[in-house]
């Protein structure tokens, strides 16, 4: 199958910041996915790159209590790549966590830690779940950082066109 | 044709929020429930999971072997919305097995997150989650 023609060899590239995100986060979500149809991804990663956004910018939210939230997204035919990069304010007690947290991820099959994710998480509890669900759903690599000491960075990062979904679980008629 | 003279005898089930609803509908061929819209707010399992709860308990209560939820309307589920369905999963895990019954999701391709998303479920309730597509 030939890679996406997306319009030459430079990266596409998209960049929003907003305050405050969330009364918006539907119509983000909406964009990048038609963001991402413009760019020629298929629809199934135009779908992965929007619920990843969605999923990324709803955590950022409480993280960054109030102020802007950066989202930057770029499709690489070259490189052949689609990054996430969701950039805000966070506590340094929030980042650890974070950090902890995708950590453990990254030691994991996919699936396995998002299975055992949704079994540890309390089914009441807001939050906990949209990372797992990113690196699983999504496929992509999840990675964080801190460019300084009050902001962290979070980017989500796969191949433009990602291998199918298989699993050996459940029915599916 | 469905008709709700020959449906079984249903609660008037139903929450809303802004920008999704959830409903128990009448059908002749079981228990329905439809979700519609957007689920995006911040945590809807304040809404979702009584409604999952109540649900469960007509499942129970009539002896179904099945519960069907159709998807086909919901634009999209954030993570906090799909605890709502692990939430119902465990419920069902945690009845007696001859009380137990399947969760038959109806997707569609045009929302293609549920794909994997109901793949993920199906890995976490095995024998109790079916994925249809429409």
């Amino acid at each position: 199958m030939s890679q996406p023609d997306v319009g030459g060899e430079a990266p596409i590239q998209l960049f929003m910041r907003m305050n405050p995100p969330w009364r918006f986060i539907d119509e983000i979500r909406r964009f990048v996915e038609s963001f991402c149809a413009c760019a020629s991804l298929d629809p199934d990663r135009e779908a992965q790159v929007a619920l990843a956004v969605h999923e990324l910018m709803q955590n950022a939210v409480p993280q960054a209590r109030g102020e802007a939230i950066e989202l930057h997204l770029e499709v690489d035919a070259r490189a052949d790549r689609v990054l996430i990069r969701i950039v805000n304010r966070c506590p340094e007690e929030e980042f650890l966590a974070l950090r902890d947290r995708i950590d453990a991820m990254r030691r994991e099959d996919a699936l396995a830690h998002y299975l055992t994710v949704m079994k540890e998480q309390p089914s009441s509890v807001r939050g906990g779940l949209g990372l797992a669900r990113v690196h699983f759903e999504a496929q992509l690599d999840i990675r964080v950082r801190r460019p300084s000491a009050d902001r962290v960075i979070v980017e989500a990062e796969g191949p433009l066109r990602a291998p199918r979904l298989t699993t050996t679980g459940g029915h599916h008629g | 044709m469905a008709s709700s003279t020959f449906a079984p005898r249903i609660p008037a089930l139903q929450v809303a929020e802004e920008k999704y609803s959830a409903q128990l509908v009448p059908d002749a061929n079981g228990i329905r429930v439809v979700i519609r819209g957007t689920i995006s707010t911040v945590n809807p399992a304040v809404v979702l999971n009584p409604f999952v709860d109540a649900v469960h308990a007509h499942a129970i209560e009539t002896g179904a072997k099945e519960v069907r939820v159709d998807l086909t309307s919901l634009e999209f589920c954030n993570s906090s919305g799909f605890k709502s369905f692990i939430h119902w999963i465990e419920r069902i895990q945690l009845a007696p097995a001859a009380k137990r019954y399947q969760l038959r999701f109806v997707s569609t391709n045009e929302r293609r997150w549920q794909r994997a998303s109901l793949l993920a479920l199906s890995c976490y309730g095995v024998n109790i989650v079916v994925v249809e597509g429409a």
